[in-house]
């Protein structure tokens, strides 16, 4: 088979793994992996095909596991853990983050309670980023509703030793030295009111893949857009349905288009007139709702970790809903099918692109 | 499986000696057993037993019951 897209969704009831066809037509579903064990996320390797699988069980404590072959077999990480004298202990994983493809064998990993881990030995076992862990305003990090996590790393498209992490309910922290030192991120331009603490609780951030500097922010309320040089973020949310929202995605090669999923702020499910992916192609100054084929009227949810791309040409865009559903679409987002559904609840979905 | 323990606590560490992968799903990284776990000393559970030090005797029978929860 040539190239073709293999979706890791994670359920909380255990991994599920979605094969595509060459068309991205039909899925043959696996799953789930293992014990059905709750999955915050699982992520794919590019780099080397390793995948990787947060297993957030309370029997016997969180584990992060990972398999060298596409998923037919796991073996178990040493856990991330807090040094002796730490205030803090490991509770369980929001996200692994592969790293650059200029730092071979390095993966991220961003815990609850909020704390930042790297392996330098491709996901086997993990040290935490001190740096990061004495910032003196981690005192003002407060869990939100789904606790106090850690669950994105951006790293920056040409430099390794850029990156941003988000944090909820934390904020944003940037360094610029390869997570030796952090610097608070979180100057705003624009928006309907000045909110110095806009960005305690962010959603989900992303750096584009392909292109230095930019960078596409979910929060709670609002979503954000950073252009090369800038320091600020500016204030996307005009033209969306509502202000909040959990999912969001960058196009791999367009660097200024970008999906989210908008939901009610206190519901966390879909709108009416139903569930719709809105699309921006002018860096969030615009927003395009994107339904055809979804179900007309439904208000579905969908999480922080629901929705990513592959890398096809034309791009493969894909989503998961709190009722067991994967969506996708093969035509950047215009459209979509059914991918899976009668699963668990899906609390993330990952595209890997397999060469 | 049978150890030769004299103490919950040296029982703990003979299971985890002969099967290594236990030992993150039985304490933490600072050491403390789980705090979803309960130990069993025949019938009795081991905090009124007085925990990890509870004293094991010929033919006790230890159990390891993890609190379940969930759906």
């Amino acid at each position: 088979m040539g190239k073709h897209v293999v979706l890791l969704v994670g359920t909380k009831k255990g991994l599920f793994i979605l094969r595509g066809d060459g068309a991205r037509k039909n899925w043959a579903q696996e799953g789930p992996i293992g014990a059905p064990f709750p999955i915050h996320h699982a992520s794919y390797d590019p780099r080397d095909g390793s995948m990787y699988a947060t297993i957030n069980s309370t029997w016997g404590g969180a584990r992060i596991e990972y398999s060298r072959d596409l998923g037919k077999t796991w073996e178990t990480s040493k856990n991330p853990a807090f040094p002796a004298g730490s205030d803090r202990t490991f509770y369980q994983t929001w996200h692994i983050e592969p790293g650059h493809a200029k730092t071979p064998n390095v993966v991220w990993a961003g815990i609850e309670p909020a704390a930042l881990f790297k392996s330098e030995d491709r996901g086997e076992t993990w040290e935490l980023n001190t740096a990061l862990d004495d910032q003196p305003s981690r005192a003002t990090w407060n869990p939100g509703a789904g606790g106090m996590g850690l669950h994105s790393i951006a790293i920056d498209a040409d430099d390794p030793k850029k990156m941003q992490v988000g944090i909820s309910a934390g904020g944003v922290y940037t360094t610029t030295d390869g997570g030796a030192s952090w610097a608070q991120d979180n100057q705003q331009r624009g928006g309907t009111e000045d909110r110095p603490d806009v960005f305690a609780c962010i959603h989900k951030l992303l750096a584009h893949p392909a292109v230095s500097g930019v960078r596409f922010m979910r929060v709670h309320q609002d979503v954000f857009w950073r252009e090369p040089g800038e320091t600020t973020w500016q204030n996307r949310n005009e033209g969306l349905p509502t202000n909040f929202g959990f999912a969001a995605a960058m196009h791999p090669r367009d660097r200024a288009t970008a999906y989210v999923i908008p939901l009610h702020d206190t519901e966390r499910l879909a709108v009416a007139p139903g569930i719709a992916v809105f699309s921006t192609n002018d860096r969030g100054a615009t927003w395009q709702r994107n339904d055809k084929g979804l179900p007309p009227g439904a208000r579905l949810g969908t999480v922080r970790e629901g929705m990513q791309t592959d890398r096809l040409d034309p791009l493969g865009v894909y989503f998961g809903t709190s009722n067991g559903q994967v969506w996708a679409s093969r035509d950047e987002g215009k459209s979509w099918d059914v991918a899976a559904q009668y699963l668990p609840y899906v609390t993330s979905v990952h595209a890997a692109t397999i060469e | 499986m049978t150890l030769n323990a004299t103490t919950l606590r040296e029982a703990l560490e003979g299971l985890v000696s002969a099967h290594p992968s236990l030992a993150e799903r039985l304490r933490d990284e600072h050491g403390r057993l789980r705090a979803h776990l309960s130990l069993f000393v025949n019938e009795e559970n081991s905090r009124f037993l007085g925990g990890e030090d509870a004293t094991l005797r010929d033919g006790d029978i230890v159990h390891v019951i993890p609190a379940l929860s969930g759906g």
